[in-house]
């Protein structure tokens, strides 16, 4: 939120010119603007006058460029101001200003003014400034309060008030005080309403510390020192009035012809700038015609800083050498724009506006320009939030370019970076930037994938490789300098990498159906779409909540203080899993929804929980409340709905609803809009439980929590039970059914038939009956049998998941190492393709024999060196650790051989374990991969073998094999080793190189170079043999390189690539040497 | 009785294709397009002021919108299909590898034409994706259109190459023998084929009449796949002794026959993809320890793949097969022989090496370009004995011979030097009724 004063503001800005009618004069009108203000603080020497000269062409030159890509201009009714502005809003805020004195004629001084920034279906870009609104919150009226009470009480706290802002100077702190009939949402209660107190106050942050004053408490004449529970004095400004005035994030707003009025002095960059009364906007609710997406233009954008050897960049020191953007309009497949800008020449690239600067000032300024002209809506990037955008802030007050920062779209307001934490018990602790583009939308890509998937590295590369399957190219930071350093070819081909880490995050966002889904979420929570990424889920579902008791009449209280309690409760039940390997189906039972369902038909709401001391007081007769199995006592609905099981109620059969719409749906955008929606509801609904659980939350009820999650394990054992006792031989069934294993909301049945037609229907049989005995909506669901299954321990378990009698539907797989970061990607692989040959080959001796090769290509030194890397972030210097760890102490080691390639803090350190001395400790062990290949250092296969291989193998073994491990991990196989000898140790250096026979190792003659006398009739063979060796070699380093100069784009210039996230980078290094050697190795044939 | 069988000069032009002090020195392969692009740009400029003289030539940066132009550049070809050594990384990987398919053609195949300055994709109709493959350099006359795409309105190949001339003072038949894929050892390979085949070169078969003719053939050419070797023996794990030996048992007995046929008349043997020799293109002669018997001999030739020679001064040109192999896998043509002709049009013996053909990563040239025309270009290993005459637009003129695989169809190419007709030569052993 911003907060400026008008008075600061007209400080820093001087009048801001008029909208001037045409596009052309808006440029040159712009253009004089800058250039005041670039004259003004910097001063030019006469002898740079050519230079300026010249600059100012460019100048030129660029504004023409840049003024291509502005907005479509206004139509003549918008002109006219005779047509009703519609658009859809995607940032709402508010600033301080003074009070409109044609809107508001009867109040003065300073106001807040809502701004809403959106565009319409045209394009244009709207600022609507809205006036009248005011903050407010409650408390509860003290009895015997009557109105005169009420207005001495007004004067009490207005002298406090006073006394807490002394330097401000606000006329009137709190405006009025109003008695309203209201109720608090917590606890049953049988009388409908109590008075409040309705405190509005002059200014937004008046809330906070005109609670303050009423939690401390005030000296009321009659009544004494008397402190008071505030009620929804904890709500966003901003929220605040979406929800009075239905506004949900991401809806279409109309200002009727005649309600707004056009701004005189426009303060902002957008086309249509307006002010209005809050009375008189329409909200549309997203249906229909309504639920569309505005062409909302997206830019996303990547930099580059020339950093120095051996630091990661720092805008203190390091320049901006190259900023790469791309604007979309929503729903376009391709980009509107694509353009670089750089310091110093660079080469065209086709289909690329390249735009070449001979000073960082000017690429800066260039840059400020055109977000100007562009005016994007969304900004997206890749870690824009804590790299990109701060640094280019950071950079450019280092540089002092004072006018650099104006990027938001209210004219001469800087834009400001902060540092906060954000801090969720569902995301865990984040330190991060905030930088504060007004009217602007920043969605960060890297934070939205943080947020919304586990994945074992988050780096760009391996982000596109997981969703767009697809390496990208990474271009170490240190050959950035030198590419810089170069000439305008090397800088093309640093624009061209540049280009494509700006593409990327578009495609990341067109793939995963971002806009879409979080403007949905937005919509369904009623949150402004920016506080999907900056706050935790607690704020959606109070939103909701919100929106909900203002229908009822209800209140919030501000419960902070009430919840610290710090209560525990248990957790979900799991039902002992029986580990096995499982060949006949195995049916699934699952609750659908079952903590939504639970809320709602046990009706546990806020509002319907009875406290014990209630239960005693009033006289509720025993009929019509649920004790729940934790002890809970909440009324039935015939006594008082719940608020959350009717806002549950709303969102699934809003769900229900959405999807019943996406199969009707044809167009592919609103097929998007729908699935994001159900998508949005679905996660919403189970949200709602979190909320009440959330013990720092905004309003936690332990009661409720509790008792959903004992209500859950008593189905859970419930269904255990009904499912075995009615599927056996007794009655009639073929076989008697076991329950195998539980979890939260699911059962797992065995019903002891082969064919997975006669599970699947046994198991709709089962989900029906043990339906019929729970309270609706509680439904079991039948959903999927899994054939065969392996069932090693709770949470562990993988098995081909059938919905259709006839074939399979996927291999699926929980809780096995498949993503773990630290594990290397031979572990991966293994467990992977054992699963694959136990289950869909349904070859158990084929596994136990892939195993078998893997360990011994491990002991034989012929593994691939990056199926065995492993990686992790380094987030500390090693003096911040307390502990050594083996990717800490390489780094340290890496900075002591090359400090410009060693990883700074932030980077991720791959490496390797190493056969080192014995007694060496575990940290002293790892080693850099390429360092590794390059010095022919032995790998630690034993370390792997325990370390890394054995647990996972064995925990899927164990169920299968008797004696997995001694079969596994001890057998035959891991007899033989092979280990490489360090070109680079001690020893070897004093050792004298002498060939031995190809055939035999014999140490041979001197003269005779390939074979010993005794091989020497077995020529024909042993050459077969070495030839083969270069050939496989040749073969796998044509389709390495080929496949890096795929990846790079070009086939004339040099692969540059040094990504270590790249399966595929230590084996093409590897292959160049091995391939130099194996040459070698058939040269000494050629006698 | 005796017979003077008749002979004829030889000259070995294989010294292009020799890896002699080249290494493997951490170099990539954009050298070899660089080298590759600046041979065929000097030879396709020359030849765009006759074809295109009113049009601008320019670089792919050079472009500007809508402005008509030539532009010289090696094409790239985007294929959906394409097998790519990530997906052994990919999240669906599995361990059964999927049937591959014969050929990675795919609708969505676009081109895009790259100099050393960039690239620029190509679009319009005139130009068909499924003929062009990775590789080949070619000049595009066209603009460029607002979506940054080239729309081409014509293309020029560099052609065929010149031609030296063909001696006409030929007057008598003399032929050369060209066969491949003798795969001795493989299952399928029968040794009593193979034998009726040297004994008819050596003139040990039949009458009078087929002994004069068999007088006649002057030089025979094995293009590539002589052997089968069991590869399977050869999985990274140790190899037993006996194992080892019962590898080299197909070359012994190879060595065998070959040692006939040299003991009679001049023999080149080249090396093929199943051949102990390396596998990146240009494959090295096969070592002279496989063949004790044989290279006693001063007519036992080993020769590289591809190979290069001249008869009498009539130029040879051929492969083992595997670029026209792998054009088929990349592009589509109505034949073999269709790809082999292009191959020549596009003066060069194997464009899709390195890209999906492996090729040594040369550093300062590219053994490949076509600079000569050759009167006879033949391809080895391939599914039928296939031939025409191709006449380029100087009065050259190419005979086009597929060679047959040996073992799988029993037939032998005899090619006559005095007009160059060509006709198969085939051997059953089994009596049709």
């Amino acid at each position: 939120m911003n907060k400026n004063t008008s008075r600061k503001r007209a400080a820093a800005a001087p009048a801001p010119p008029q909208q001037p009618p045409t596009k052309q004069a808006l440029s040159q009108e712009d253009e004089f603007l800058d250039e005041d203000v670039f004259l003004d603080e910097t001063l030019i020497s006469e002898d740079e006058e050519s230079a300026i000269l010249r600059d100012i062409e460019q100048r030129q030159a660029l504004a023409t460029r840049l003024s291509k890509w502005t907005r479509p201009p206004l139509s003549q009714d918008y002109i006219s101001q005779s047509r009703s502005i519609l658009f859809q809003q995607l940032e709402i805020d508010y600033v301080i200003g003074e009070s409109h004195k044609e809107l508001l004629p009867n109040s003065s001084g300073p106001a807040a003014i809502i701004r809403i920034f959106g565009v319409t279906k045209e394009g244009h870009s709207v600022c609507c400034k809205v006036h009248g609104f005011e903050p407010y919150f409650y408390i509860s009226c003290p009895p015997g309060m009557g109105p005169d009470d009420i207005s001495h009480f007004h004067q009490i706290l207005e002298a406090r008030m006073r006394e807490a802002n002394r330097n401000s100077n606000v006329g009137k702190f709190v405006r009025r005080i109003e008695m309203v009939q209201r109720r608090s949402i917590m606890y049953y209660q049988q009388i409908n309403s109590h008075p409040f107190l309705k405190i509005v106050v002059a200014l937004p942050t008046m809330v906070a510390s005109c609670r303050g004053i009423l939690d401390r408490g005030i000296q009321l004449d009659g009544l004494g020192m008397k402190n008071f529970m505030t009620y929804e004095s904890n709500v966003l400004f901003a929220l605040r009035f979406m929800i009075d005035c239905n506004i949900v994030g991401g809806n279409w707003i109309e200002i009727p012809a005649g309600k707004y009025k056009k701004t005189t002095k426009s303060l902002s960059y957008c086309q249509l700038e307006f002010d209005c009364l809050y009375s008189d906007l329409i909200s549309h609710a997203p249906e229909g015609e309504y639920s569309k997406m505005a062409p909302f233009r997206i830019l996303s954008f990547d930099i580059e800083c020339a950093g120095r050897k051996g630091h990661f960049p720092e805008p203190t020191h390091d320049p901006v050498i190259q900023i790469a953007n791309l604007v979309t309009l929503q729903g376009e497949g391709q980009p509107l724009i694509r353009n670089v800008m750089t310091l110093k020449s660079c080469s065209p690239i086709v289909g690329v506006d390249v735009m070449s600067f001979d000073t960082e000032r000017e690429v800066l300024l260039a840059w400020r320009d055109f977000i100007r002209e562009v005016d994007p809506d969304i900004i997206i990037g890749y870690n824009i939030c804590k790299f990109d955008l701060p640094y280019l802030i950071e950079r450019a007050a280092a540089l002092k370019i004072a006018e650099f920062p104006i990027l938001g779209r209210i004219r001469n307001s800087r834009v400001r970076v902060k540092d906060t934490t954000f801090s969720s018990r569902q995301y865990g602790t984040r330190e991060s930037k905030e930088v504060t583009v007004e009217g602007r939308v920043q969605f960060d890509l890297l934070q939205v994938m943080q947020r919304d998937y586990k994945l074992s590295s988050y780096s760009l590369n391996s982000v596109s490789a997981h969703f767009l399957s697809e390496q990208k190219e990474d271009v170490h930071h240190s050959i950035i300098s030198d590419l810089q350093n170069g000439n305008a070819e090397t800088r093309r081909r640093l624009a061209v990498y540049c280009l494509k880490d700006a593409y990327l995050p578009q495609r990341l966002l067109d793939k995963l159906m971002f806009v879409y889904n979080y403007v949905e979420m937005a919509r369904v929570t009623g949150v402004p779409i920016s506080f999907l990424l900056s706050r935790g889920q607690s704020i959606k579902v109070l939103s909701q909540l919100l929106r909900k008791a203002k229908q009822k009449n209800l209140v919030i209280p501000n419960a902070k203080q009430a919840g610290s309690e710090q209560g525990t409760f248990e957790g979900a039940t799991v039902l002992e899993a029986k580990a096995g390997f499982y060949e006949k189906p195995i049916a699934t039972l699952d609750f659908a929804s079952l903590y939504p369902s639970i809320m709602m038909a046990y009706n546990l709401c806020y509002c319907t929980l009875v406290t014990p001391e209630n239960a005693r007081k009033l006289n509720i007769p025993p009929e019509s409340v649920n004790r729940t199995p934790s002890g809970e006592t909440f009324v039935k609905p015939n006594l008082q709905k719940g608020i959350l099981p009717e806002i549950l109620e709303e969102l699934l059969a809003a769900r229900k609803r959405a999807k019943a719409d996406l199969k009707e749906a044809k167009d592919p955008l609103e097929k998007a809009v729908l699935d994001g929606r159900q998508l949005a509801l679905k996660i919403s609904a189970n949200s709602v439980y979190g909320f009440t659980g959330a013990t720092i939350g905004q309003l936690p009820c332990l009661e409720i929590s509790s008792s959903v999650t004992s209500y859950g394990r008593q189905m859970i054992e419930h269904t255990k039970k009904l499912v075995e006792d009615k599927f056996t031989t007794l009655n009639g069934y073929q076989h008697t059914a076991e329950v195998i294993y539980g979890d939260t909301d699911s059962v797992m049945v065995q019903f002891g038939v082969s064919a997975v037609e006669e599970a699947m229907s046994l198991g709709r049989e089962a989900a029906e009956y043990i339906s019929g005995t729970f309270t609706k909506p509680i439904k079991l669901e039948f959903e999927k049998i899994y054939y065969p299954y392996l069932l090693i321990s709770k949470k562990r378990y993988a098995g081909l998941f059938w919905t259709k009698p006839d074939n399979f539907d996927k291999m699926d797989t929980k809780g096995i190492e498949t993503v773990r970061r630290d594990n290397c990607l031979l572990v991966k692989n293994l467990v992977n393709d054992c699963l694959h040959k136990i289950l869909i080959d349904r070859d158990i001796p084929g596994a136990v024999q892939y195993v078998k090769n893997a360990i011994s290509d491990l002991l034989m030194n012929r593994m691939d060196l990056s199926l065995l890397v492993i990686t992790k972030g380094l987030t500390k210097t090693g003096d911040d650790y307390e502990v050594k760890t083996a990717h800490v102490e390489l780094a340290e080691r890496m900075r002591k051989r090359d400090a410009a390639t060693a990883p700074n803090v932030g980077d991720r350190v791959p490496y390797v374990i190493i056969k080192a001395a014995k007694g060496a400790k575990a940290y002293e062990k790892s080693e850099d991969p390429i360092y590794v290949l390059e010095n022919n250092i032995p790998i630690d296969p034993q370390y792997y073998l325990e370390n890394q291989i054995s647990k996972p193998i064995l925990r899927i073994f164990e169920p299968i094999l008797k004696n997995a491990s001694k079969e596994l991990l001890h057998g035959s196989h891991t007899r033989s080793i092979s280990i490489s000898t360090p070109s680079n140790s001690g020893i070897m250096r004093f050792a004298q190189k002498q060939y031995t026979c190809i055939g035999c190792k014999a140490l041979l003659s001197k003269g005779d170079r390939t074979l010993c006398a005794h091989c020497k009739g077995r020529e024909a063979e042993l050459y077969c043999k070495t030839v083969a060796q270069v050939s496989d070699l040749e073969i796998l380093f044509g389709r390495l390189w080929t496949q890096c100069q795929e990846c790079q784009g070009s086939l004339h210039q040099d692969v540059l690539c040094t990504s270590r996230d790249c399966p595929i980078f230590y084996r093409r290094k590897k292959a160049q040497k091995d391939m130099a050697e194996a040459r070698l190795q058939l040269d000494r044939w050629n006698f | 009785m005796g017979m003077e069988r008749e002979q004829c000069s030889y000259e070995s032009l294989d010294e292009s294709f020799e890896i002699g002090k080249e290494m493997y020195r951490g170099q990539q392969y954009s050298q070899i397009y660089f080298a590759r692009l600046h041979l065929m740009r000097t030879l396709l400029y020359s030849l765009v002021s006759h074809w295109k003289p009113n049009s601008p030539v320019c670089t792919v940066l050079g472009l500007e919108e809508d402005k008509e132009c030539v532009i010289v550049g090696t094409l790239y070809k985007n294929m959906k299909l394409k097998p790519c050594i990530l997906d052994e990384y990919s999240k669906e990987r599995s361990v059964v590898p999927l049937v591959k398919p014969h050929n990675f053609v795919h609708q969505d195949d676009y081109l895009v034409l790259e100099d050393e300055s960039g690239r620029v994709k190509l679009g319009g109709n005139l130009i068909v994706p499924s003929v062009f493959v990775t590789g080949i350099v070619v000049a595009i006359h066209g603009k460029e259109t607002g979506a940054g795409d080239f729309l081409v309105l014509d293309v020029l190949e560099a052609g065929l190459p010149p031609q030296i001339e063909f001696p006409i003072k030929s007057r008598e038949d003399r032929y050369v023998v060209l066969v491949s894929g003798l795969s001795v050892g493989s299952s399928r390979s029968n040794p009593l084929q193979f034998q009726l085949l040297v004994d008819h070169i050596t003139g040990h078969l039949g009458d009078e009449k087929e002994q004069s003719i068999a007088s006649q053939i002057v030089h025979v050419v094995i293009a590539g796949n002589s052997v089968d070797i069991p590869r399977g023996l050869l999985n990274g794990q140790n190899l037993a002794s006996k194992d080892l030996s019962r590898m080299a048992e197909p070359i012994k007995e190879l060595d065998i026959l070959l040692n006939q046929i040299a003991a009679g008349l001049p023999l080149d043997i080249m090396p093929g993809p199943s051949d102990p020799a390396n596998f990146s293109l240009p494959q090295q002669a096969l070592h002279r320890c496989l063949f004790p018997g044989s290279s006693v001999y001063n007519t036992f030739r080993s020769c590289t793949n591809p190979h290069c020679f001249e008869l009498d001064n009539i130029r040879f040109l051929g492969t083992s097969g595997q670029n026209v192999d792998d054009l088929e896998k990349y592009s589509e043509a109505k034949d073999k022989l269709d790809f082999m002709e292009r191959t020549l049009r596009w003066r060069h013996l194997a464009p899709t090496a390195p890209n999906t053909l492996g090729c040594y990563p040369y550093t300062d040239r590219d053994p490949f370009f076509i600079e000569s025309c050759p009167h006879v270009y033949f391809v080895g290993n391939q599914d039928k004995y296939d031939t025409r005459v191709i006449k380029g637009s100087e009065g050259q003129s190419v005979r086009l011979v597929c060679v047959p695989k040996f073992s799988e169809t029993g037939v032998a190419v005899m090619l006559n030097l005095r007009d160059l007709e060509c006709h198969a030569l085939s051997f059953g052993t089994q009596f049709s009724p």
